[in-house]
């Protein structure tokens, strides 16, 4: 018999008939203080703020090429007051050294940057939306709205069968909303916050408006003199992304057979990453039809660059005055139906 | 144009800097009119810092007794070169919000100094673009003054 006598009258409703509660052989716990976030476990009810959250769930870690892992601090769950799904991101704390282009950087989880990004942006279409509130023992807890979207990368997977079907057709209209959410992170910049982890997965792609929405605020470095140098990164990859619809080692070259030796061969170091020496940015000469000017703005993040980009507002205005330019009549991106 | 023999020289404990302040001094003292303010910057403490309970207060004073060691170790530099202790004046300040070379592009305004002298180092692109460049950020915005890069 479960003692319902420790949750309040007005989630019981909600509560008692939920399927994660009925299927449960055990009493679900209520937790106040989410320090221990391992014990909270499915079914369970974490407490914060005014609003009571039923674990229904975990969000994965979505790195490529290796098997998703449960997040337990970030939870599943539905507030049994309102009846809607949301994400809890509970405090958790981690500090670790990551390289880049053979430097070390450091690398800080920090949930009360998140909550100050997440209060920035309360409203804007470009950001995941959500709130914050500490719980009993004084942790900041993050409550954020499920997006109804894709991920930018499975995104980009189902359109057009071809690169030069997808590069045609879809690939203008994904580098207009990625125009726009560069303007987002702009935002950020001019309040002295970071993103932190931009990548192809932290942009999901609204279903109603396919707007881009960036996700996931919580990593925060240590780079007093380039405070945004990884953001930056980040954005150059995604651009990268979103024009190859993959990335390019220059083994995958040359064991493409449609792109094999003769392609590899014309490659040269200074194609190649900045900061990741086997990603080649010089995309032209995988797809000669890319505009030039797209390929110049990706040109800056090449190991050949002799001039890199200072701030995010440097780079969306060259994105944003090439996509002028190949907006223009008889241009490339014009040329083709769709 | 601001009087060049006005000059502000950014100082650390680095090697690099206590070789652009021997390269200075060497000019400096044969200079008559000169006037050299020793600027120490310290950035902003890490982003876990307060989590693993750090006081700020304790991190400026840290860092002031730090800058005290740099100060002495310069001024050693310059007086032994032949420059009068009282051409010689000390500042330091916190980043708070600014990357460091924009500190030092305000105190020059502030100060109205004719030079700015930075030390130096070698390094990759990589290491640019993560780590940025004092004397590159420098040299890019040096307008109505003069930017010593010594390497």
């Amino acid at each position: 018999m479960i003692d319902w006598s420790l949750f309040p009258p007005h989630i019981l409703p909600r509560l008692r008939d939920h399927y994660a509660v009925k299927s449960m052989r055990r009493v679900p716990k209520l937790f106040g203080d989410t320090s221990d976030f391992t014990s909270i476990d499915y079914g369970d009810v974490i407490h914060v703020g005014d609003r009571y959250f039923l674990v229904v769930g975990y969000t994965k870690e979505g790195r490529f090429g290796i098997d998703e892992q449960p997040k337990q601090w970030v939870p599943k769950v539905y507030d049994l007051e309102s009846g809607e799904r949301k994400i809890a991101k509970l405090t958790f704390y981690e500090t670790y050294s990551l390289t880049i282009g053979g430097l070390n950087v450091t690398c800080y989880r920090s949930p009360e940057k998140e909550a100050e990004v997440i209060e920035l942006v309360k409203g804007n279409p470009h950001f995941m939306q959500g709130y914050s509130a500490r719980d009993e023992a004084g942790n900041l807890v993050r409550v954020l709205d499920v997006i109804r979207g894709q991920r930018l990368d499975k995104y980009l997977a189902d359109k057009g069968e071809t690169h030069r079907e997808y590069f045609e057709i879809h690939c203008k209209g994904m580098l207009v909303n990625f125009l726009e959410s560069i303007r987002g992170i702009s935002l950020l910049h001019a309040h002295g916050l970071k993103h932190g982890d931009i990548r192809r997965d932290h942009i999901f792609v609204d279903h109603e408006d396919g707007r881009f929405r960036w996700i996931d605020f919580d990593y925060d470095f240590y780079l007093p003199e380039r405070p945004f140098a990884l953001d930056l990164i980040g954005l150059g990859n995604v651009l990268l992304f979103i024009l190859g619809r993959k990335n390019f080692r220059p083994a995958d070259i040359l064991g493409d057979p449609e792109m094999g030796p003769s392609i590899f061969a014309t490659l040269d170091t200074g194609d190649l990453s900045l900061v990741a020496a086997d990603r080649v940015f010089n995309i032209r000469k995988i797809y000669p039809y890319i505009p030039k000017c797209l390929n110049d703005i990706l040109m800056h993040f090449a190991a050949g660059t002799p001039v890199m980009y200072d701030s995010v507002d440097e780079f969306h205005d060259d994105l944003a005055a090439c996509l002028d330019s190949i907006s223009s009549p008889g241009t490339e991106f014009n040329s083709v139906p769709g | 144009m601001a009087r060049w023999e006005k000059i502000l020289m950014a100082v650390d404990e680095g090697e690099t800097s206590l070789r652009a302040l021997r390269y200075v001094a060497r000019i400096a003292a044969s200079m008559g009119d000169v006037s050299l303010c020793l600027l120490h910057i310290y950035p902003e403490p890490p982003p876990d810092f307060y989590q693993r309970g750090g006081q700020i207060a304790d991190y400026r004073a840290e860092k002031e007794k730090r800058a005290e060691i740099i100060f002495a170790q310069a001024e050693r530099v310059l007086f032994e070169a032949g420059i009068q202790p009282g051409r010689v004046q000390r500042s330091i300040r916190p980043a708070e919000g600014r990357s460091i070379s924009q500190v030092v592009l305000d105190v020059q305004k502030e100060g109205d100094f004719g030079t700015v002298a930075v030390g130096k180092r070698g390094v990759s692109k990589a290491e640019e673009f993560l780590f940025g460049s004092i004397s590159n950020a420098l040299a890019r915005h040096s307008n109505g003054f003069t930017t010593w890069v010594v390497g």
